[in-house]
């Protein structure tokens, strides 16, 4: 399962997705870390600049206090004008836009013993006019009895320290929450008065709650409003008294000027602290001392500080998690469709090309498989191109094996009209065509000859040669040398043209058919064997002699005999006794002379037969490897044999009997055997003549054989097949009325043929009977 | 094949004929016998067959013979053979003619 292209490829991008989506997952933690670091230094960087706007705006009031406390001395010193001393401090306050007003108060009865209260006093309306107001130095508001200008007076020193007063409440109209801050206005170190400048507290904690982070840097997380649910402490540290406090639950009204130690939160060391828990929220404290004491200290609950990244975050999570979700699918879709059904496609196509359909492949996308398409359909072009020639060539070939077995003569019996012999012979080609053969032919009219041949080497070349060296043979045999000139001329013209270094293997027999006088030629061949009348098969001594095609002028050595009527000669190639199992067993000369001794029916045909049926038994299934071929060659004597040949007709009968009657008379047949013969063939006659063909009319073929001691009777027909043996025998103790009036031929024919024997082959039946000559 | 038939004027024929009796002439030679039976006169009930010149019988010739014995025997009739040589004798014998035929 895990073999497979889709299989690996979806395990190698699931492993590369895992490792991009580690990365992924790594960078976007640290940078969502980074980013908050990044967004806590933008609040710290906040609250920094305002801080130092409120360092600033006090540091600005102090200057005003001093130009304040300058006019004050310069009243007091010099010439007491009031209208100037109205419009100076009118001018200072156009300088100080952030103040909301101030002014120079004398202590009582200072300036002039007679007048309680000498103030000035200015203010910015709504329309930020400045405004001088003459209504504090009355009795009715007796400003030295007034909280801030006893907190204030009680803690200037001549060192000019400024001092703030514990938030109140404008009791003018407005209420709105105020500070005050002042420092003292001395004289020769004795102090007449002090100076006030009025700030709103109200504003300053409205710029604290609605502090954000620096737009432009944070600009990305910005969700469009300021950060919910802060509040912001704004206290003294140094005196230990809150000047403000947002913190939702508190009445933060009624905690002006109580100690900071009553908000439940507050720590001293709270800018070590990373947050608190506030009624169940954390809060991120940012605080920050100023440099006259006060403290101002932020709450900004840590959920809403990262409410933005955390949801941009979140925002990257989802999307890599979908993209982890969509991108194995999208690659196992893009994969299977891309690739894998056109590997099916291909598979499938291979396959049933294989099968032999013929079927174009069409694959458009993608441009690979489009291409592997084409060059598959190309391919299988050439595959059918090369299949068609191989099957030309092939069937070439076999047509060139068959001309070379047809070469060979191959119609039995070859010389029916000749019954001095019989000749049969076979060659069983190998699945290549080989160099063995075998020929006969008549080289005079009484000189027959025989010969049997292997040319070295397989495949075409041989088989070209050997047919050259066989015409060549032929052509040469019927010039009319003797034996041994013959074979040397065949020698030297088979070396002259024999350019390919072939040599051939021959063996080849002579003989006189009147008199069975034979010569024998060896040209380094497998020897004969011999079996004389009565005897056993042997291998026939021959001295052997070069092959052909070695030396041209070669001198052969030449063996003769004589053959007597009934001696048969065996030959064969080496195919035959190289014969070889599938253990590499080979059949071996021992086995082929066991074989051919172990052959009752002395017949040329039979004995071939036979010897093939045992080799294809010894070597079993294993295949061929080299041409069997054999040839063997029965000596009759002159006049041992008859045949007859004619329509299977009732008028033939008569030429039927008389070819039989003058064969008895011949070979001298007592009258007794000359009867039963004459019994025995009418009735097979008849039998053939009326039933063997029921349409139309056939050959009756006869042979009469004397040969042995044996009278052979044998015919042979092309009719429907029939065995006669199989008949019953009818009852011949049967009373005569009741006996059938046929089947009494065959019956007879039983009782007095010697031997009796049916076979079918080749489409004839085959019924041979055998007389004994007693 | 010649067939010589002749007649005793009464009941009898006298069959003559030579050379073999096969394929060739046995159905001729047993027509012309039953021909001679039927034509005849008088009722037939003896047929003598002279077998002194049969060289030769064979399946067919026995044949016949057995067809010409059961022929006579519907008839009441009987049949004779005379003259038969020892080779033709062993015919007769091989297919056990010899149990029924009557040889003279």
């Amino acid at each position: 399962m895990f073999k497979t292209v889709r299989s690996k490829v979806i395990i190698t991008a699931l492993i590369m997705l895992t490792f991009l989506m580690s990365a992924f997952a790594w960078h976007t933690i640290i940078s969502r870390m980074k980013t908050k670091q990044l967004m806590v230094q933008n609040y710290v960087y906040s609250i920094d600049k305002f801080v130092a706007a409120m360092d600033d705006r006090i540091i600005k009031s102090e200057d005003n206090l001093k130009g304040l406390s300058l006019i004050g001395s310069l009243y007091y010193k010099t010439d007491r004008s009031d209208e100037l001393t109205d419009k100076v401090i009118t001018r200072i306050f156009e300088n100080y836009p952030e103040t909301l007003g101030g002014g120079i108060w004398f202590k009582p009865y200072i300036v002039d013993k007679s007048k309680k209260y000498v103030c000035f006093y200015a203010f910015r309306d709504k329309n930020n006019n400045i405004v001088i107001d003459k209504n504090f130095a009355s009795e009715e508001y007796d400003y030295p009895n007034q909280e801030w200008y006893k907190q204030i007076i009680s803690q200037v020193t001549p060192k000019r320290n400024i001092v703030l007063t514990k938030p109140y409440y404008e009791n003018l109209g407005s209420y709105t929450k105020m500070v005050t801050v002042g420092t003292g206005i001395y004289v020769d170190d004795e102090l007449i008065g002090i100076v006030t400048v009025d700030m709103e507290i109200n504003s300053i904690m409205d710029d604290v709650s609605k502090m954000k982070p620096i737009e432009k840097t944070l600009s990305m997380y910005k969700s469009g409003g300021e950060i919910k649910n802060s509040f912001a402490l704004f206290g003294n540290y140094k005196d230990d008294y809150i000047i403000a406090t947002t913190d939702p639950y508190l009445d933060g009204e009624k905690l002006v000027g109580h100690s900071l130690r009553e908000i439940p939160w507050y720590a001293d060391n709270l800018y070590e602290i990373t947050y608190i828990t506030y009624h169940g929220k954390k809060y991120v404290p940012f605080v920050k001392k100023m440099s006259n004491g006060m403290e101002l200290i932020i709450c900004i609950p840590k959920s809403e500080m990262f409410k933005d990244i955390d949801r941009f975050y979140s925002y990257i999570v989802i999307i890599m998690v979908i993209i982890g979700l969509i991108a194995p699918m999208l690659l196992y879709y893009s994969m299977n469709n891309y690739i894998i059904k056109p590997i099916d496609k291909l598979i499938n196509i291979a396959y049933k090309i294989g099968n032999g359909e013929d079927i174009q492949i069409k694959i458009e996308k993608p441009e690979e498989f489009a291409q592997l398409a084409s060059t598959f359909d190309e391919m299988t072009k050439d595959i059918k191109s090369i299949t068609q020639e191989r099957a030309k060539i092939n069937s070439e070939l076999s047509i060139a094996k068959s001309i070379q077995v047809t070469s060979l003569p191959n119609v039995f019996p070859a010389f029916p009209d000749k019954t001095e012999f019989d000749i049969y012979a076979s060659m069983d080609a190998a699945k290549e065509v080989g160099g063995d053969f075998y020929d006969f032919f008549f080289i005079n009219e009484s000189e027959f000859m025989f010969l049997i041949a292997d040319v070295s080497g397989k495949g075409v070349p041989a088989a070209l040669f050997m047919m050259k060296v066989k015409t060549l043979i032929n052509n040469i045999s019927q010039i009319g040398y003797n034996p041994k000139e013959l074979f040397e001329k065949i020698n030297k013209s088979v070396s002259e043209t024999n350019k390919q270094g072939f040599f051939v293997t021959l063996l080849a027999f002579i003989v006189n058919i009147n008199t069975g006088k034979m010569s024998v030629i060896n040209c380094g061949h497998n020897p004969p064997l011999i079996k004389r009348k009565g005897g056993k098969f042997e291998f026939l001594k021959l001295a052997s002699n070069f092959p052909l095609g070695i030396f041209d002028d070669t001198e052969f050595e030449l063996f003769e005999t004589t053959l007597n009527s009934g001696d048969l000669i065996y030959t064969y190639t080496d195919g035959v006794t190289e014969a070889t199992t599938k253990d590499n067993e080979i059949f071996g000369e021992g086995r082929l002379c066991t074989c051919l001794n172990d052959i009752e029916e002395i017949s040329p045909t039979v004995i071939i037969r036979k010897v093939k049926s045992a080799l294809q038994l010894f070597t079993d299934s294993a295949p061929q490897s080299d041409d069997i071929t054999m040839l063997t060659f029965k000596y009759n004597g002159r006049g041992n044999v008859k045949n007859f040949k004619q329509e299977s007709k009732l008028e033939n009968y008569k030429d039927f009997y008389s070819w039989i009657h003058s064969a008895c008379n011949e070979w001298k047949i007592n009258k007794d055997l000359a009867n039963k013969l004459d019994m025995c063939a009418e009735e097979i006659f008849a039998n053939i003549t009326f039933y063997a063909y029921p349409e139309r009319t056939g050959t009756i073929e006869a042979k009469l054989n004397n040969s042995d001691g044996n009278i052979i009777l044998e015919f042979q027909d092309e009719g429907i097949e029939y065995n006669p043996l199989e008949k019953p025998d009818p009852d011949i103790n049967l009373p005569p009325e009741k006996r059938q009036l046929g089947g009494l031929g065959i019956f007879m024919i039983k009782r007095i043929a010697d031997v009796i024997h049916y076979k079918r082959e080749n489409n004839r039946n085959i019924l041979t009977l055998i007389f004994k000559i007693k | 094949m010649d067939v010589i038939i002749k007649t005793n004027g009464f009941n009898t024929l006298y069959v003559h004929a030579a050379g073999r009796l096969d394929l060739d002439s046995a159905v001729e030679y047993g027509t012309k016998v039953k021909d001679a039976i039927e034509d005849s006169d008088n009722a037939i009930t003896e047929v003598i067959l002279d077998f002194s010149q049969i060289t030769f019988i064979s399946s067919f010739g026995l044949k016949i013979i057995l067809e010409l014995y059961k022929h006579l025997k519907s008839q009441d009739g009987i049949l004779k053979l005379k003259g038969v040589s020892e080779s033709i004798m062993s015919s007769f014998q091989m297919v056990g003619f010899d149990k029924f035929l009557v040889f003279e």
